[in-house]
């Protein structure tokens, strides 16, 4: 396999899915971040993404299940350099270790990630810690290069600094759901970034 | 030079392959209710890509939860029996449970998961695949959902990988021979 660039070509126009008359729930006080927003936004980054590791061989984006399976696909679609796919699954442990991060890695990656240079595709960033342990966590392995993509941020919950190399939006303290995230299982499919109205999560 | 290159012919367009998943999500649509609540089985890698772009049409409640599995090798193959190594995080006992699935060959793969999630007890198991390669079919499987009856052609991209490669094509293509001829064909 060669690892020369490809181009996707100009004729291949991903057709901008529409929200069309799907209504939005009752439960969504506000649609925050639309299908188009989204979309171009994921086309910045995919752009971004691919002038950074242009040459560089051995790309490996790795999706932290499930939130990032949407935004994953997304993004893969729009990369125009050579890479591999594969996917973590984590899991807390309880309450009590929230304040270091540490996660249970239920699902390791499917290769071996050394040598690679190492994207870590997430939804959301909330207090930072689990980013922050799967960043350590993964740097033990002796990597090219380890980075993050992140869909959103949500700054005014950071309590660890984490380095994104790739952000889609900061957004307020609020709850969100659609395009991966969840609220109980539920919404995590919605073609946008919707608000949780107050009432239903408290 | 590049991964395009190595693509002998588009066989399903993007157009043609989106337009396709937007009539599955519909067809699924008018099968569950919201209180049917399904369960959507997926099954890692390969089904990653569609079951993004499916999920995003549906418009009753619904879960979706992730299985990856890795085959025990050629003396296992004829039984189906693959190793789980991701598992359900949900109880699917008492669930209504669809499978997505990416492409289905022998059906040995998708025989042995419909078993092995059968015996969790669901209220309704159904398989949605995107593609479906008859000719090769070994076994019976009931499809409930089809995207696109393929012919017996190495078909990458959209979820479908060789060795690792192509994934994110967002078309289906048929991989020119001589990229895999030197390699031993286990799709």
């Amino acid at each position: 396999m060669t690892n020369c660039k490809w181009q996707m070509a100009d004729e291949v126009v991903v057709e901008e899915r529409m929200t069309n008359d799907m209504q939005v729930p009752e439960a969504i006080e506000q649609v925050l971040l639309d299908e188009e927003v989204i979309a171009a936004r994921v086309r910045e980054l995919a752009a971004q993404i691919s002038a950074d590791y242009a040459g560089a061989e051995d790309l490996v984006l790795i999706g932290v299940l499930k939130g990032a399976f949407i935004f994953l696909a997304d993004l893969a679609r729009r990369l125009t350099v050579p890479h591999r796919v594969d996917f973590i699954a984590l899991s807390s442990y309880n309450r009590d270790a929230v304040s270091t991060g540490a996660v249970r890695l239920i699902m390791d990656t499917r290769a071996s990630i050394t040598g690679r240079h190492v994207l870590i595709i997430e939804d959301i960033v909330d207090t930072g810690y689990t980013l922050d342990y799967l960043l350590r966590t993964l740097r033990a392995r002796q990597l090219a290069s380890l980075r993050a993509c992140v869909l959103l941020s949500k700054p005014e919950r950071r309590r660890v600094e984490v380095l994104i190399d790739y952000l889609g939006f900061e957004i307020p303290d609020v709850w969100v759901v659609g395009y991966g995230l969840d609220y109980a299982d539920r919404f995590r499919t919605l073609p946008y970034i919707g608000m949780l109205k107050r009432e239903t999560y408290e | 030079m590049g991964l395009r290159d190595d693509v002998a012919k588009v066989l399903i367009p993007e157009d043609v392959l989106q337009a396709r998943v937007a009539e599955l999500g519909r067809a699924i649509n008018a099968t569950y209710t919201d209180d049917d609540r399904p369960l959507l089985v997926c099954v890692l890698k390969g089904a990653f890509m569609f079951l993004a772009d499916l999920t995003r049409h549906l418009e009753m409640r619904h879960e979706v939860d992730f299985m990856e599995i890795s085959s025990y090798g050629a003396a296992t193959r004829s039984s189906g029996v693959v190793r789980i190594l991701l598992d359900l995080e949900q109880n699917v006992e008492g669930r209504h449970v669809l499978i997505v699935e990416d492409i289905i060959d022998s059906g040995r793969t998708l025989d042995y998961i419909t078993r092995n999630l059968q015996t969790r007890g669901p209220v309704s198991l159904r398989v949605c695949t995107l593609l479906s390669k008859p000719s090769r079919r070994e076994i019976d499987v009931p499809l409930d959902f089809v995207g696109f009856e393929v012919p017996d052609e190495f078909v990458v991209g959209y979820g479908l990988d060789f060795v690792e490669e192509y994934r994110n094509l967002p078309f289906i293509g048929v991989l020119k021979e001589k990229v895999y001829e030197s390699m031993t064909n286990d799709q």
